[in-house]
């Protein structure tokens, strides 16, 4: 008798916990799905609220918030749901197999011919936003000096961490250096896939697996890897790296991060807008630029 | 490393399970598998109670010293505050004018990085910025150089070339702070002054300190270096001003420069130098920028996903241990197959299956149900990785209750969802109970399946695992390791429960017995 009273008892707890964290969800998930939601600013504008959805390549992360949230102070009915900052073959292939969003930044051209072969991008609106340069980067307590890309094959470089060139424009970019430099060959096949063959001077110190520009620059940072190849915007939104070398430009393809409303957008003229806002607005600029990004 | 740092950090409530069942002294069945209700079955051996209470405790102590040194590590972070920049300067003669003494000077440095001054200086740097990149943009199809901003009208620019640093002051400036730049030792502190705040703003890129260069002091609106032409205070855009780099007879300034700073000379009355927040005042700004919005994601998205999981494993065991032993064995592995599939092979099987690449996919959007990287996704994605769990414990349970009590029941005309309700559910209870605790764990743990199917949007799917990693590789380290202690402390907490509600309910299943052995 007693057990059954206590068995009751922990049921009608467990039911009243359920019970109130499915108050919980049903109060809070209906403000937090993404697109559509008229978010109520007291705005005097009388145009419509929209939420915009941006996929933007990962070295953004740091830059592109602040410029939205300046965008959001001159333009109140414009918010931003949480933008997506990934590789950019990550973002055009989540936009491929479904994902909704209005505006694309990609970090290279050919991720976003890409999304144009896709059709998830209005080719149209396509404009090069960025210039950045490729550096290699080291942990601001090492100070190791790299002179040229082969002093990766001498001894005092003990491992490098590049993107997954397939998915990481950063990684491409690097390749494309380090081919430059007869250190790795690599073939691209039918289906623009890269396969990288490592010169044996450098094959057992390349980490080239990271999963974006950003995860390059954290190995070096936590010292999981000695040097990686970043952008130079990345020295400055990272903590405790530093730039050892700054590959030549005509060592890889000139670095553009090109921009393009989705085919897919629910607002694509408040998108273009924001576009537009970002390469001609002078605080924009000012943002932009201190983050180590060039308008193009 | 995904793989990595989930089985690290989540999965080791599950593990410990075992760990603790031996102590109870539950014989492995013959597959070796614990059975999955061990927890909370009485003893067979009472003499082994002593043991299993007093081996836990000295555990959870640990456990707890662990925990409150993992607490203390944010506190850590913070300890380094150097406000203070050692700003040592050498600059050589040449033409133009030009810093000749060597000083070492102390510049103390805003925390913010917005404002520095050299101690005993008459002046120094307000609303500092380092601008990393300029621009070849045109303006209404203007071609100005390669420009960067400047912070305003009044305000003094420093454009750094390959071997030279051109530094501008507005004349205005001058004579409100009633200094001249052909004097030494104002050229001399401005540089202190530059070289502290540089060395802090840089933030890895080159340092003047580094490059060392020769310093050209203006405060004309053009100054020429070699081929490159410098011109300040150039109003591209109303109230927009701009330090311009020009090269003779090109639409690319931007050899002219490595970067640009740019700021306010002010008094010295006038520079206000905030410190470094520590101890509590850090610990209370990082609670104040901390975004909690995935605690509040994992905690909605596995309470609900629970609810199902509660539901359907509940079914599930149920539905199994009634059919008969063939189909039985299909049953129970197409219902314990998530648990052993990388959590990635669900995520990727759940993204083919709502995605827009099959056919099944289009035909679901095409009927209005996209789920793809939306909250309910998340659910779902919980709720396949937790299911195996709750089902395998409560099984375990069922088919260890005496078989004859429940055809006692049916006997006495009990219908089957009488006997369901009133007697198994009842006696399986403890292990119910312990089983839907793990699958919270474990669905509060999920990471592969949610990311690959419900991706990671702050505020709708990013779960603290996710934004574990996120923030890890964002270069947010504190908040890393904060999630990581709340996600111990959670872990802790669930073991610590299923721990002591089953000795609780063997004491007191065992009450008599126990004794009566005394």
């Amino acid at each position: 008798m007693k057990q059954r009273t206590r068995s009751v008892l922990i049921t009608c707890v467990f039911a009243a916990a359920l019970a109130g964290v499915l108050a919980l969800a049903g109060c809070s998930s209906s403000s937090n799905q993404n697109d559509n939601s008229t978010n109520t600013n007291d705005a005097v504008s009388s145009e419509p609220a929209v939420q915009l959805q941006v996929f933007a390549a990962n070295s953004l992360e740091k830059a592109l918030p602040e410029v939205q949230a300046l965008y959001t102070q001159q333009h109140p009915n414009v918010t931003f749901a949480d933008t997506q900052f990934q590789a950019s073959g990550t973002l055009t292939s989540k936009l491929k197999s479904g994902a909704s969003a209005d505006l694309l930044i990609t970090a290279s051209s050919s991720s976003m011919d890409t999304a144009v072969s896709d059709g998830t991008v209005d080719q149209t609106t396509r404009t090069d936003m960025f210039n950045n340069d490729l550096v290699i980067c080291t942990s601001s307590t090492d100070d190791v000096t790299i002179t040229s890309l082969a002093d990766l094959a001498t001894d005092k470089v003990t491992s490098i961490a590049i993107g997954d060139p397939n998915t990481v424009p950063a990684g491409s970019y690097a390749v494309q250096a380090l081919q430059s430099a007869g250190l790795c060959t690599s073939t691209t096949d039918s289906s623009g896939k890269i396969s990288v063959t490592w010169d044996a001077s450098i094959a057992d110190k390349i980490n080239a697996g990271a999963d974006s520009v950003g995860t390059v620059a954290s190995y070096v940072q936590s010292g999981t890897c000695q040097v990686g190849f970043v952008y130079t915007s990345d020295i400055f939104r990272y903590d405790g790296i530093q730039v050892a070398y700054t590959t030549a430009a005509d060592s890889h393809k000139t670095i553009k991060y090109p921009g393009a409303v989705c085919t897919t957008a629910t607002n694509a003229a408040q998108a273009a807008d924001f576009m537009d806002f970002c390469l001609t607005d002078p605080d924009a600029a000012a943002i932009f630029q201190k983050y180590g990004f060039e308008l193009a | 490393m995904l793989p990595g740092i989930r089985s690290a950090f989540f999965e080791g409530g599950f593990r410990l399970k075992p760990f603790r069942t031996c102590r109870t002294g539950r014989p492995r069945t013959t597959d070796g598998r614990r059975p999955p209700s061990a927890c909370t079955v009485p003893a067979h051996s009472t003499s082994q109670h002593v043991h299993v209470d007093g081996l836990p405790r000295a555990g959870r102590i640990v456990c707890s010293l662990v925990l409150i040194a993992c607490l203390a590590m944010p506190l850590s972070a913070f300890a380094d505050d150097t406000t203070t920049a050692d700003a040592s300067s050498t600059a050589n003669a040449a033409d133009g004018i030009t810093a000749t003494t060597a000083d070492t000077a102390t510049v103390d440095v805003s925390d913010n990085l917005d404002s520095a001054i050299e101690q005993n200086a008459s002046f120094g740097i307000s609303d500092f910025t380092r601008l990393n990149k300029g621009t070849n943009k045109t303006y209404d199809d203007t071609y100005y150089g390669y420009r960067y901003a400047m912070v305003g009208v009044d305000a003094f620019a420093v454009i750094v070339a390959n071997g030279y640093a051109v530094v501008y002051v507005p004349p205005a400036t001058l004579d409100e702070l009633g200094i001249s730049l052909s004097d030494s030792a104002t050229q001399q502190t401005l540089i202190d002054t530059l070289v502290g705040i540089d060395s802090a703003a840089a933030h890895g890129g080159q340092t003047l300190a580094d490059l060392d260069p020769t310093y050209y002091f203006t405060s004309s609106p053009s100054y020429v270096v070699g081929d490159y032409t410098y011109a300040f205070n150039v109003e591209v855009e109303e109230g927009y001003y701009y330090a311009t780099v020009t090269l003779a007879g090109s639409d690319d300034g931007s050899g002219g420069g490595l970067y640009a700073e740019s700021g306010n000379l002010t008094t010295a009355s006038g520079t206000t130098i905030a410190t470094k927040a520590t101890g509590i005042g850090a610990l209370q700004e990082f609670f104040s920028t901390l975004d909690w919005r995935p605690l509040w994601v994992s905690l909605r998205t596995t309470g609900v996903a629970i609810v199902f999981v509660f539901i359907l494993g509940l079914l599930a065991a149920w539905a199994t241990i009634k059919v008969n032993s063939r189909l039985k064995d299909i049953l129970d592995t197409v219902f314990t197959i998530p648990m052993v599939l990388p959590p990635t092979v669900c995520g990727f099987l759940l993204l083919l299956l709502f995605g827009n690449s099959t056919g099944v996919g289009r035909w679901l959007i095409a009927h209005g149900i996209n789920l793809v990287f939306t909250w309910p996704a998340a659910v779902i994605a919980c709720t396949v990785v937790a299911f195996p769990l709750m089902y395998r414990t409560t099984r375990g349970a069922f088919e260890s209750l005496d078989e004859t009590m429940l055809d006692a029941a049916r006997t006495l005309g009990w219908s089957e969802g009488k006997v369901f309700t009133r007697l198994m559910l009842p006696m399986a209870w403890p292990s119910i109970a312990a089983g839907t605790v793990l699958a919270f764990a474990r669905a509060m743990g999920e990471f592969g399946a949610t990311l690959f199917f419900a991706g990671n949007y702050a505020g709708v799917t990013q779960t603290i695992p996710i934004a574990i990693y996120f923030d890890w590789m964002g270069g947010q380290t504190d908040a890393a390791i904060f999630w990581v202690v709340v996600v111990i402390l959670i872990s802790f907490l669930v073991i610590l429960f299923i721990n002591i509600y089953s000795s609780h309910t063997q004491r007191y299943r065992m009450g008599g017995n126990v004794e009566s052995d005394r």
